[in-house]
C-alpha cells in the first residue's frame, strides 16, 4: 500500500535549529492506516503532527506527505494539500461568530463549492455526528464533546486523505471520549481514511487494528 | 456600538490623512496659480537701440515667453504737447525701442538676476529694468507658508497613520483566531482576510465621502457665506473632480496595506 507519509532522518527543531525535538527519526503510515502517537509530555507530540501539515518544517532530512516533500515547499503547495487533510484539536480551533453548519463546511468553502453543495453537507456532516439540531447554534452554545464532533465534522467534510488529530479527547469526559473514538474509527474503518492520532493514552475500548508509535529521547519508534 | 466605535476609530484617522492630502492639493492649486498671476503680471522693460524680435529675446534666455513693442507714438503723446511736428519726427528719429517682456514660467530671484544680466550682455540692448524685490519677498512668503503647512500636514498624517495601524491590530486580534483556522486548513490569504478588507474598503469609500463631502460645501456653500473674495474668485481651486479620484486611491491603498500588515502578522509562525 502506498505511503501518505514517509519520514527520513527527519529532524525538526524550534529556534532555527537550535533546539532539537526531533533527531534523525524513519517511519512511514500507509494509506487507510490508523496510528496512535504517545509520548511523555514535551517529547515532542503535537510538534510532529505540526509538521504532517506543513507548521513546521524540516529542519533536516525529508518529510513527504500525500507525495509532497514538506522541506522548502511553496506556500501555494502547502494550501493545496491542506485542502486534502483534516484537522482535529484539543481545543477544537472553532470559529465562534460562525453558525455550527459554517464551521463544518469551512474546507468546502475553502475549496469554493456552491452554497446549495455546502448547505447539503452540511445536513449530512451534522446527522453522521448526530448534531443535526445544532446547526444553527454557535460553538460556544455547544458542550465540549459537541464541539469536538462539530470538528470532527469538519475534518470529514471534503473526504479527506488524511486526518490529523491532536489530542482529541484531551478535554473531555469518558463518554464524550469514546463518542469520539468511535467517529474516528468509522472515518478510518469505514471511509478508508488515513488517522493520525497524537494522545496521551490510547483507549481502551478501540475495536480497529492500529500502529503505535512512541517518541522517547528525539526518536520515533513503533511499538510492536 | 462597539461595531460603530470599531469603525469611528478607523475612520477617524483615515479622514485626518485625506484632510492632509486634500489640503495639500488645494494648496499645490493655490501656489500654482499664485505663481501663474506672478508671472503674468511681472513685466521687465527692455529698451534697445535697434528693433529687436521675439527669437533673438529667446535665444539669449528661453525663460521669455513674449515681448510686446511699445510704440514709439504712445510715448510721445504723454509728453509732446505744443511740440511742432517736425520736432517730434526728429524726437521719434532719436528715441530707442522700448519693450515688455513676459516670462515663459515662474522664476525664482537668481533666475531673474541671470535673466537680467543675459539681457544687459546683448550689444543690442540699452538697458533693462525690472522690479524683482516686491516679487521675490511676496513669494518667499507665500512660500514658507506653504512650507510650515506641509510640514503639519506630514506630520498630522503620519500620527494618523499610526493610528490606522494601531486599530487594523486591534481587528487583526478580533479576527486572529478565524484567519489562522482557515490558514490551517488551506485557506488563501485573500479569502482568509476577505472580511478585513471588506469592511477596511466601506471604511475608504466613507472617509473619502466624507472629505469630498468637506470640500464640496467649502467651494460651493462656504466661500460665498464668509464672503472672503480670495475664497469666492477661486473656488474651483477648493475642490476638482479628480480630487476624490485621487482621495479615494489614497484610502484603498493605505487600507489595503494596513491590512496586509494585519494579515501578515497573524500568520502561523514556527516558533
Amino acid at each position: 500500500m502506498a505511503n501518505i507519509i514517509k519520514a527520513t532522518d527527519l529532524t525538526l527543531a524550534y529556534n532555527r535549529g537550535k533546539n532539537e525535538i526531533i533527531k534523525n527519526a524513519n517511519f512511514s503510515v500507509r494509506k487507510g492506516e490508523f496510528v496512535f502517537i504517545t509520548g511523555p509530555s514535551g517529547s515532542g507530540k503535537s510538534t510532529l503532527l505540526k509538521s504532517f501539515y506543513g507548521h513546521l518544517k524540516p529542519a533536516g532530512g525529508s518529510m513527504v506527505v500525500g507525495g509532497l516533500e514538506l522541506a522548502g515547499v511553496s506556500t501555494s503547495k502547502l494550501q493545496e494539500l491542506r485542502t486534502h487533510m483534516g484537522m482535529v484539536f484539543q481545543d477544537y480551533k472553532l470559529i465562534n461568530e460562525w453558525t455550527v453548519a459554517k464551521n463544518v463546511v469551512l474546507p468546502l468553502m475553502i475549496a469554493g463549492y456552491s452554497l446549495d453543495v455546502q448547505q447539503t453537507q452540511a445536513q449530512r456532516l451534522l446527522r453522521h455526528v448526530k448534531l443535526t439540531e445544532y446547526g444553527n447554534k454557535h460553538p460556544f452554545e455547544l458542550s465540549g464533546g459537541e464541539q469536538q464532533r462539530v470538528g470532527i465534522a469538519r475534518a470529514l467534510a471534503k473526504n479527506p486523505m488524511l486526518i490529523l488529530a491532536d489530542e482529541p479527547t484531551g478535554n473531555l469526559d469518558e463518554y464524550s471520549s469514546n463518542v469520539i473514538w468511535d467517529l474516528m474509527e468509522n472515518a478510518c474503518g469505514q471511509l478508508e481514511t488515513t488517522v493520525v492520532v497524537v494522545t496521551h493514552r490510547i483507549p481502551t475500548i478501540f475495536s480497529l487494528p492500529y500502529r503505535h508509535f512512541i517518541i522517547e529521547n528525539k526518536g520515533v519508534y513503533e511499538v510492536h | 456600538m462597539k461595531f460603530i466605535k470599531d469603525h469611528v476609530m478607523f475612520i477617524l484617522p483615515l479622514v485626518a490623512i485625506l484632510l492632509g492630502i486634500e489640503f495639500f492639493l488645494v494648496f499645490d492649486r493655490m501656489t500654482a496659480s499664485y505663481e501663474q498671476r506672478l508671472r503674468e503680471g511681472y513685466s521687465m522693460l527692455v529698451v534697445s537701440n535697434k528693433p529687436i524680435t521675439l527669437q533673438e529675446l529667446q535665444s539669449i534666455n528661453k525663460n521669455i515667453g513674449q515681448s510686446t513693442k511699445i510704440e514709439k507714438d504712445e510715448i510721445l503723446k504723454e509728453i509732446s504737447f505744443g511740440q511742432k511736428p517736425e520736432d517730434i519726427k526728429e524726437i521719434i528719429s532719436t528715441l530707442p525701442n522700448f519693450y515688455t517682456i513676459k516670462l515663459a514660467k515662474y522664476l525664482d530671484t537668481s533666475e531673474l538676476n541671470k535673466l537680467q544680466k543675459d539681457l544687459s550682455a546683448n550689444k543690442k540692448i540699452k538697458r533693462v529694468e525690472s522690479f524683482g524685490n516686491s516679487y521675490s519677498s511676496n513669494y518667499k512668503l507665500f512660500s514658507f507658508i506653504k512650507f510650515i503647512l506641509k510640514v503639519f500636514i506630514v506630520f498630522m498624517s503620519v500620527v494618523s497613520l499610526f493610528l490606522v495601524i494601531k486599530q487594523m491590530e486591534v481587528w487583526g486580534y478580533v479576527h486572529k483566531e478565524r484567519m489562522q483556522v482557515m490558514e490551517i486548513f488551506g485557506a488563501p490569504v485573500m479569502l482568509r482576510s476577505g472580511v478585513l478588507f471588506k469592511v477596511a474598503i466601506v471604511d475608504a469609500f466613507i472617509a473619502t465621502s466624507i472629505i469630498v463631502s468637506l470640500f464640496l460645501y467649502f467651494r460651493y456653500q462656504l466661500a460665498e457665506i464668509i464672503e472672503l473674495d480670495i475664497l469666492v474668485n477661486n473656488s474651483q481651486l477648493l475642490f476638482q473632480p479628480i480630487d476624490a479620484f485621487i482621495l479615494l486611491l489614497c484610502a484603498i491603498i493605505i487600507v489595503v496595506i494596513s491590512v496586509y500588515m494585519v494579515v501578515f502578522s497573524s500568520r502561523e509562525k514556527e516558533a
